[in-house]
């Protein structure tokens, strides 16, 4: 993923979370990229879904 | 922690080909294909190891060519010699304390002016050092024509151009390793006053250090805190003389030290690469660049971000969300069909008054919690979500910083408080989480007290923005209002709290026409997050303020407040909307508009609550992460300040509205 404010891009595994301590206890889906700790929001399983049923049928495929 | 991991090997494990071996460093930006033309040069059998003290890897691998042995280091990703994160400082130790033989630059063809900065930094510390222009076949296949030699030649370092990953220029990259001789980088002068200024820093350093005496300098200047104490080990009793010096030329250069060298160092590659790099007419300065030119200059910035946030924020989220969304969604939906049918519903259904009550009375669960959730706060946030994500993927966010990081200086703060300043506008509680990335304690206090402040929230903002939207004039109070507070205490805080200001440097990325793919994504992501979280909420406040209903502590409540709002000049009711204020911001914003719509405040009335509302106490779940972030003094601190401030300023307002008449 691509941080919006930086232009770093990162995978999930090296975002920053920061949720030890949070009120929101990891509900709210944000990970925050790890140079510049601005909060992008995490891709919906929803949209995970879809992307994967469109990707289906258009016969796009992930990149390995 | 450190450990060790090796790739599977077939022929067991194999003595370190290392020792002995000339050390070979890859530097660059993230993403410019360093570790691609790391795997080429090394093969399969790699070490990967925790730097020491950190936890950022470093993998090192080893290339055997024309009978020589190299130790291959991949470096984390660097911007800067001047390091922000932790990858980059480690990414700079190496260069300093595994003193490489050779350090391979590697940058993006289609970035070259943007990333030939770096490969300045580099020769200038007088680091062995080469060039790899790697994604060449990318850059041709826009257009783009780069002269390696010419460029060789004006750096005075071997220059090669490649596309590692498609394996064109990896037998140059190896032959130039082999008969690689360190040789002096032919540089361009900077300016005369910071030649000046480095050559009178440089003057007094008798140390030695792994970097340059100019970079060291330079790096001094820019207050670099691992070569202030290299060089106050190194310069031992001399220190203090040099220490004094910095602080007079830091000092007289506080305002745009760090801008002004970037551009500098812009302007040299830009000289450089004049005939090196050539790219088709069009996409020499593209529609985007202007863009993102006029956003950065205060001249157009300014009034360029005024125009975004009178369409965006206000035509699209205040007119259209919170206005004709709203209208339909809760006047429509809601009072006209939904809340008469599950009232009598319910009051079929259950026999008992404080049960009824509990679901469908005055502040009941569905007629006030899910009616404010859905009916009012939802179409709201999906709006200003909408709009948000439009500006965040078009990248105009980090313009925004660097246009307000002059003003934000004088407020105690820099460019990069605009990340949780923006955030804040989403949500303030864990934009105030955020504030723990700014650099020193101070900034992170300034900051969670603004937020706490003078920030509203989404939905705040939203239904805010609809009830003045009918106003213009309230509008233009309160956002006066708003704007002089948070310029006023944020200066005042910078005063009363001890510190130096703060730094802030970035490279930019490009601006971009939006994806709707990426824009209705983070929309619906922010929205889930932001329902999930307040439908509970708002019941729970239900529930509450259903409890104190019945006990009348509510009433009791709203009694004293009705007495605190009287002295403001407004009518006793809107001590409702204060105490909802107390669960949410947005809570008590919408308790706002429903006594707006019942008619209760005149314009004047309107403007003193709008501000008092904004500015008063933030909600619990802020104050909890204001507490954590910034401990419970100053979390109580804040609350308190920011209460006496909310209503001091309501009941001035309210007199000076009474005298001026104007509303």
């Amino acid at each position: 993923m691509r941080c919006d404010f930086c232009g770093h891009e990162f995978s999930v595994e090296e975002a920053n979370t920061g949720c030890r301590g949070c009120p929101f206890g990891g509900n709210c889906h944000m990970l925050k990229c790890p140079r510049c700790n601005y909060e992008v929001p995490k891709e919906p399983a929803l949209i995970r879904k879809l992307k994967k049923i469109f990707g289906k049928f258009t016969g796009v495929k992930k990149e390995q | 922690m450190s450990f060790l991991k090796r790739k599977s090997s077939c022929h067991g494990p194999q003595p370190d080909a290392s020792c002995g071996a000339k050390k070979v460093a890859l530097v660059g930006n993230p993403n410019v294909g360093k570790s691609v033309l790391f795997n080429a040069l090394t093969g399969a059998y790699v070490t990967v190891s925790n730097y020491p003290g950190t936890s950022v890897e470093v993998t090192r691998g080893t290339m055997v060519t024309e009978g020589q042995s190299y130790e291959i280091i991949d470096t984390p990703g660097m911007y800067s010699l001047l390091p922000m994160t932790e990858e980059e400082r480690v990414a700079r130790e190496i260069l300093l304390k595994d003193s490489p033989d050779l350090i391979i630059h590697v940058i993006d063809a289609r970035n070259t002016e943007r990333m030939l900065s770096m490969t300045l930094q580099l020769a200038e510390a007088g680091l062995p050092l080469m060039l790899v222009v790697n994604m060449m076949d990318e850059a041709e296949r826009l257009g783009i024509d780069i002269d390696v030699a010419l460029l060789a030649e004006r750096l005075g370092v071997p220059v090669i151009g490649a596309a590692v990953a498609k394996k064109r220029g990896l037998t140059e990259i190896r032959h130039n390793i082999a008969h690689y001789t360190p040789r002096k980088a032919k540089l361009p002068a900077y300016s005369a006053w910071l030649e000046k200024d480095i050559a009178d820093v440089a003057s007094l350093l008798g140390g030695e250090y792994a970097l340059d005496r100019k970079a060291t300098a330079l790096l001094l200047l820019q207050r670099d805190q691992t070569m202030m104490e290299m060089v106050a080990a190194g310069e031992g009793e001399n220190y203090p003389v040099v220490e004094a010096l910095l602080k007079e030329k830091t000092f007289m250069r506080r305002e745009s030290f760090h801008l002004d060298l970037s551009v500098e160092r812009k302007g040299i590659a830009k000289a450089l690469l004049e005939g090196v790099f050539r790219a088709p007419e069009e996409s020499r300065i593209s529609m985007s660049e202007r863009i993102s030119t006029l956003a950065v200059r205060p001249w157009t910035g300014i009034p360029l971000l005024l125009l975004v946030l009178y369409f965006g924020l206000y035509q699209f989220v205040g007119v259209f969300g919170a206005g004709t969304l709203v209208d339909y969604l809760e006047e429509g939906f809601f009072e006209g069909h939904f809340n008469p049918w599950i009232t009598v519903l319910i009051k079929d259904l259950i026999p008992w008054w404080a049960i009824q009550e509990l679901f469908v009375g005055e502040y009941g669960i569905i007629t006030l919690g899910f009616r404010y959730a859905v009916g009012i706060i939802l179409p709201i946030v999906a709006t200003f979500f909408l709009f948000f994500s439009l500006l965040e993927d078009s990248g105009y966010f980090p313009r925004l910083a660097l246009l307000v990081d002059r003003l934000f200086k004088k407020i105690g703060l820099s460019g990069r408080a605009v990340i949780p300043m923006v955030l804040g506008f989403g949500c303030d509680t864990m934009a105030t989480m955020v504030t723990r990335t700014l650099e020193t304690v101070r900034e992170r206090i300034i900051a969670t007290l603004l937020l706490a402040l003078a920030i509203p929230c989404s939905a705040q903002l939203g239904i805010i923005m609809a009830l003045l939207s009918q106003y213009p004039r309230v509008l233009l109070v309160w956002l006066a209002c708003l704007v002089i507070i948070f310029l006023v205490v944020g200066y005042l805080a910078s005063l009363v709290l001890p510190g130096s200001a703060p730094i802030f440097y970035m490279e930019l990325p490009p601006m971009r026409l939006p994806q709707l793919s990426n824009i209705l994504t983070k929309t619906y992501s922010r929205m889930q997050w932001y329902f999930v979280e307040i439908l509970p909420l708002f019941i729970l406040a239900s529930v509450l303020l259903w409890i104190g209903k019945l006990t009348h502590i509510f009433d009791m409540m709203a009694e004293e407040g009705g007495k605190v709002m009287l002295i403001l000049g407004l009518p006793k009711e809107t001590a409702v909307a204060f105490i909802f204020g107390f669960f949410r911001r947005d809570y008590g914003a919408a308790g706002l508009y429903d006594l707006q719509t019942k008619g209760l405040l005149n314009p004047r009335q309107l403007a003193v609550a709008a501000v008092t509302l904004t500015l008063f106490i933030p909600c619990v779940a802020q104050f909890l992460i204001m507490k954590k972030e910034r401990g419970a003094k100053v979390a109580l601190a804040i609350g308190l300040f920011v209460t006496t401030i909310a209503f001091g300023t309501g009941y001035l307002l309210n007199k000076i509205l009474l005298a001026a008449g104007t509303l």
